[in-house]
């Protein structure tokens, strides 16, 4: 633990010598996020009718390769990039007609989206973005169960989709920490129950993320 | 940059809804049953009976769930008891006196009870309700009580066979699902007879009329004008399933009788803006349904007499004359309309002049032998009133004919007018009163029945003629003949329609009153036909017809949609699209 503490400080220390400084980075760039992860209560449905699942929040890890547009682009200021996320969630409780009981396991998503933001640059520091992504996520079930019963293990490739809005900070022209929220949704994936039948479950979740953008 | 921080927030406010918050309709199925209650009403009945089981199911004690129907019934001594009813799997029928222990099992999870089937006799058999009255087409639950020889008593209800002495009458069910069902049929009484084991019990019950269970009120038009009206209708449904138009019965109500009144036989008067519940009641029964009134509430009265420019000090009529007059509403939205049949026209000194009012928008003043010269009229509605002098002269100058020429279609019609000037200078369009006469009718008719002064001097194209027709009027006033300077002359032609073209003065809003023109296009020649084109509104909820008879091509807004407004000239039809937005 000393060790870890001791990397992460010096990975930290070239900070220290940032000045704050207006982002005019263009070109190529990667990043890595971490964040929490608040998947809401999908609805689930089946042959029997509908049921609720609901979940604790999780953290997220994600990384990013993409290309900060040149100032003053026709196209206009902003950035275009490869996003690949992975997100779980374990299943807190599930609701039915007879009301509400202990649910287990996990749901997965490993998403892989190209994201479009817009972004104000000021003459300061920091730069607020807006966008949207669009690609395709593979939601997993791993090994969720009711009351200890098996509900699913399967997994289901849909579209996927995110919305998001943030803030850059610019410690220098090839070093942006970003601060933002992303809203994740996908079509409905459609997963095999244990008993054969298959059911359909929504999936959005709200995240916030930190991240470090490096510009080469 | 603010308009990214907005961008942003409104994203957040547009997701953050989210969420699955619905009631669930599955049943979980998931949760292990750990294990079963079996209850029933009593542990002990008579041979012969039967006893209906409940089995509860109790799911890791997170859960119970009525699982009768999922579970397997059995008894361990089916010569005593046993489950024979495939209907109703819960249900145990008692054979002879003993004790049978039954069982409910579902996969590994099982619970029994212990019956004991007792050897007492069927003493009497009594059915409930007694003697009960329903209407026709009501149903009735029987209920059937035996008082066996231990002094027990038991629902026999499903056990028992059951007869209606008149089905014609009411119907009972003997099906194991309905058993003592009633259904009554028509009126009259029946015997309803309930047996067990030879020993019968009986009640009578009495079908009376349907009565009335519902009502319904409807409307063509659930949008209308202020100061308008609008018809309901109320039909009930009767227990027999049977209906009937109850308008002229109920009672008629308005929830806010500030935006519209009703009266008996279920007319509504519209008199502002805003919504009401329109309801009808009977016997306790109502039903109801929204009117809503557009078209601004009326701000301000204005008398105009068609073709005449009245003078500074309110009107002048010829004595013994008939002219039409209009009251046009000023609105609080800003329009205006025609609303001559809506507000209450009174005369102060009705020896000088009456109003006589003989159908829609259509209002005659007519004056009397001049007198004591000057008296009022007053177009009032509500709050809202006008007043103007009116003042009757016995003195005409001279008369005028409106138009010097006229073309004509043979088939068409259009309108001459008289123009008087009166002694104080002062115009009146003496149509009305005039004589007319056509020196050419096989080219031209002209109107002239006393008994429909309206269409006075209204020109008929007979047969085209190189020739124009000549007509002419003339108005007699106390022995002195009155004749135009110059009569009229109209040309009648004959060519091939080519199309009809409607046009719009302006654009139609609600409340407001906008012109309609139908124009026939004939070769080298055009004419406006909008007195002689059929108007036609699809939508009443948007547009409407000011008046489709003394007013045609008017067309007033009502509510916001697109309305098609049609225009039949002969066989030529066009549609317009009329939009209030």
């Amino acid at each position: 633990m000393k060790r870890t503490c001791q990397i992460l400080i010096a990975l930290c220390l070239p900070l220290l010598f940032c000045g704050p400084v207006r982002a005019q980075h263009t070109g190529p760039y990667v990043g890595a996020f971490v964040g929490g992860d608040m998947l809401m209560t999908s609805k689930g449905s089946d042959n029997q009718g509908t049921f609720s699942l609901s979940y604790n929040p999780s953290l997220l890890g994600s990384a990013v390769l993409g290309w900060d547009f040149e100032p003053n682009n026709p196209v206009g200021e902003g950035r275009i990039e490869l996003e690949y996320t992975h997100r779980s969630n374990q299943l807190d409780k599930v609701k039915f007609v007879q009301g509400e009981v202990k649910g287990s396991g996990n749901v997965i998503a490993d998403s892989l989206l190209v994201n479009f933001f817009g972004v104000f640059h000021d003459r300061g520091p920091w730069a607020p973005y807006v966008g949207v992504g669009v690609g395709a996520a593979r939601i997993q079930a791993s090994d969720l169960k009711v009351t200890g019963q098996p509900l699913s293990s399967d997994s289901s490739v849909v579209l996927a989709f995110q919305a998001g809005t943030g803030i850059d900070y610019a410690l220098n022209t090839y070093l942006n920490l970003d601060l933002g929220y992303r809203f994740f949704g996908c079509v409905p994936p459609k997963l095999a129950e244990a008993n054969g039948s298959k059911f359909k479950m929504e999936y959005y979740s709200h995240n916030v993320i930190l991240g470090l953008r490096v510009g080469f | 940059m603010i308009n990214l921080v907005w961008s942003g927030l409104l994203l957040l406010l547009l997701v953050s809804g989210c969420g699955f918050n619905g009631t669930p309709t599955r049943k979980n199925d998931l949760t292990s049953l750990t294990s079963i209650k079996i209850t029933a009403g009593t542990s002990t009945i008579a041979a012969k009976t039967s006893l209906k089981l409940t089995a509860t199911g109790d799911f890791s004690g997170l859960f119970h769930d009525d699982i009768s129907d999922q579970v397997v019934w059995s008894s361990d001594t089916p010569t005593v008891a046993e489950f024979i009813t495939p209907t109703i799997p819960s249900r145990v029928t008692a054979h002879i006196p003993g004790i049978a222990t039954l069982t409910a099992t579902k996969g590994n999870v099982s619970a029994t009870f212990k019956l004991t089937v007792s050897a007492a006799t069927i003493n009497t058999v009594t059915i409930t309700p007694a003697n009960p009255t329903i209407a026709k087409g009501q149903t009735s639950q029987f209920v059937a009580t035996g008082t066996f020889s231990d002094y027990t008593t038991q629902d026999l209800t499903f056990d028992a066979d059951w007869v209606s002495s008149d089905p014609t009458v009411a119907t009972v069910s003997n099906d194991p699902a309905s058993k003592g069902f009633a259904q009554a049929i028509a009126v009259g009484p029946t015997t309803i007879t309930a047996t067990f084991d030879g020993t019968s019990g009986t009640t009578t019950l009495t079908v009376v009329a349907a009565v009335l269970q519902s009502i319904k009120v409807t409307t063509t038009t659930p949008t209308v004008l202020s100061l308008s009206t609008a018809s309901f209708t109320a039909v009930g449904t009767f227990s027999d399933t049977t209906t009937q138009d109850l308008t002229g019965q109920v009672a008629w109500s308005s929830s806010s009788p500030g935006v519209a009144s009703i009266v008996a036989g279920g007319v509504a008067t519209t008199l502002a803006q805003g919504a009401t519940s329109i309801s009808a009641s009977l016997s306790g029964v109502s039903g109801s349904t929204n009117l809503v009134v557009t078209g601004g509430n009326l701000t301000g009265i204005a008398i105009t007499e068609p073709n005449v420019t009245l003078g500074a000090n309110g009107i002048t009529m010829l004595a013994n004359t008939t002219s039409r007059f209009i009251a046009t509403g000023t609105f609080s939205t800003g329009v205006t309309r025609d609303i001559t049949d809506a507000v209450t026209w009174t005369v102060a000194n009705t020896s000088l002049a009456t109003v006589t009012s003989p159908v829609g928008k259509l209002v005659f003043l007519n004056a009397g032998a001049a007198g004591p010269p000057t008296t009022t009229i007053k177009a009032s509605f509500g709050n809202v009133s006008t007043t103007s002098n009116l003042t009757v002269t016995p003195t005409l100058q001279s008369i005028a004919m409106s138009l010097a020429s006229l073309n004509l279609h043979v088939g068409t019609h259009a309108r001459l007018r008289v123009i008087g000037t009166l002694g104080d200078g002062t115009t009146q369009d003496l149509s009305a009163n005039a004589d007319w006469t056509s020196k050419t009718l096989a080219t031209a008719t002209v109107e002239n029945n006393p008994a429909d002064p309206a269409n006075k001097g209204r020109v008929s194209g007979v047969n085209a003629a190189a020739t124009p027709a000549v007509i002419t009027a003339s108005v007699t006033v106390g022995g002195t003949t009155f004749n135009p300077l110059q009569d009229a002359n109209v040309t009648v032609t004959n060519q091939t329609l080519q199309s009809v073209t409607i046009s719009s003065s302006s654009a139609v809003t609600s409340g407001n009153q906008v012109s309609f023109t139908a124009t026939a296009n004939y070769v080298g020649f055009t004419q406006n036909v909008t007195d002689d084109t059929t108007w036609s509104i699809d939508l009443a909820n948007v547009a409407i017809l000011a008046d489709a008879v003394n007013l045609p091509g008017q067309v007033v807004g009502v509510s916001g949609g697109t309305a098609i407004l049609t225009a039949t000239f002969g066989s030529n039809s066009q549609a317009a699209t009329v939009r209030v937005p």
